[in-house]
């Protein structure tokens, strides 16, 4: 996978959701950008249950459980400031069996949902994220894939990025900090979504809810 | 021209239950070729294959009386190849007839930090040994004959010791629940390997 931005674009002052996705839409097929299938991003809670805890002396911990439909076959595992295991689909099936001791904080599934688009060298997904039944921002994610080094193409990343985002063009994401001249993995990828989504779990509700 | 387009609903794990049917049994180390030789003739023609594994077995411990149990395997000496997460559920109390010991099984492919992840997790690592063997395959049927070994020094897999002074054999399928016909197969594939080896479900629990 090449090296892949994921950032949040505010909803348009007085636009739903649904509006300000098709505003940066339009945007891309004004680049030139072509229309390639859907992508989802989706990402589970499970919390250590309250009989682990009392064993060990520790507080509880969250375990983010992601799927990527880019890596169909992929199961992403994840703590926040921990280590993102990737593991086949499989691991699905484990954590059900683990239900003692892993708890599955259905409320707060959340997930980002869009259009794939292609333009040239670099791919963008435009997403709705929803929580439940209510859409609660919007997630775009570019990845510019030709090049796996994360500080050789971040320059380039960005000037793409204000073709069409204008002034929500995001900063150098946190992962990069640390990835110096190491391969970009898609566990960052899935890192970047987790931290997003949890932003947007803390955000207010977006006043006009619900997808059309 | 469009590429075709990417699922929209990412492909979950899969429910259907496997379940593992195995027997065991073993033979002193002067009797490995014997054997060797026979499962040569009788399983898959292919390269012989030779595996070092490093095993180690995590538990976590909950308020219920039996901790779960988490196996993480690694290949030593062939490079990049996935970490192995299985689960082994407790055997079936099936009807004395079955001939194999069955027992719900969870396969998963990982990426090379699974230690750390399961110690995030909460698990502790309770033991851990290196397998050294040959493994055969007839069918869906696996067959392994290897050797334990005991880890002097924790996480050092040069130094290591031989447990016993004989090989484990074992025979093994993964199918999906209610396919019993599999171990009569595995029953008659045994039988061709006697007197060389007498393989039999063993029951763990009758151990402890």
């Amino acid at each position: 996978m090449g090296v892949t931005c994921v950032t949040q674009v505010p909803v348009a002052e007085g636009k739903s959701v649904q509006q300000t996705v098709e505003m940066l839409t339009r945007k891309l097929e004004l680049l030139g950008a072509e229309k390639q299938g859907t992508f989802c991003v989706d990402c589970e809670t499970y919390h250590t249950a309250a009989s682990t805890m009392s064993n060990q002396g520790q507080t509880g911990k969250l375990m983010y459980v992601m799927h990527n439909s880019e890596y169909p076959l992929s199961c992403f595992a994840l703590f926040e400031n921990g280590p993102c295991l990737i593991a086949d689909t499989y691991f699905d099936t484990l954590m059900v069996k683990l239900k003692g001791f892993f708890q599955n904080a259905k409320a707060n599934k959340i997930e980002s949902r869009g259009t794939r688009y292609q333009y040239c060298d670099f791919l963008v997904k435009v997403g709705t994220v929803t929580m439940g039944p209510s859409a609660r921002g919007i997630s775009v994610e570019v990845e510019y894939c030709p090049c796996v080094i994360a500080n050789d193409c971040w320059n380039l990343l960005m000037e793409f990025m204000q073709s069409f985002m204008g002034n929500h063009t995001p900063g150098v994401p946190s992962v990069f900090g640390t990835k110096h001249d190491s391969i970009y993995s898609p566990a960052d990828t899935v890192v970047q979504y987790m931290e997003l989504f949890n932003k947007i779990r803390k955000q207010q509700q977006v006043p006009v809810a619900g997808i059309r | 021209m469009e590429a075709p387009p990417v699922t929209m609903m990412p492909v979950t794990g899969g429910t259907i239950n496997m379940m593992e049917y195995l027997l065991q049994g073993s033979v002193l180390d002067q009797s490995l070729e014997s054997l060797l030789h026979r499962l040569r003739g009788l399983c898959d023609n292919m390269e012989p294959e030779t595996f070092l594994d490093h095993e180690m077995v995590f538990l976590l411990k909950g308020q219920q009386a039996s901790p779960f149990v988490l196996r993480a395997r690694r290949s030593i000496d062939k490079s990049g190849m996935p970490w192995h997460l299985r689960y082994l559920g407790q055997p079936e109390i099936g009807d004395k007839n079955r001939h194999a010991l069955v027992r719900n099984c969870v396969d998963i492919a990982t990426s090379d930090n699974l230690t750390d992840f399961l110690v995030e997790m909460g698990f502790r690592m309770d033991h851990e040994f290196v397998a050294k063997g040959h493994v055969f395959r007839k069918g869906i049927m696996k067959i392994m004959v290897y050797k334990i070994f005991r880890i002097l020094m924790p996480g050092n897999t040069d130094n290591i010791e031989p447990l016993s002074l004989s090989y484990l054999v074992e025979l093994n399928v993964v199918a999906p629940a209610g396919q019993d016909v599999v171990s009569d197969d595995m029953r008659n594939f045994a039988e061709q390997l006697k007197p060389l080896v007498h393989l039999e479900k063993i029951d763990p629990k009758r151990l402890m």
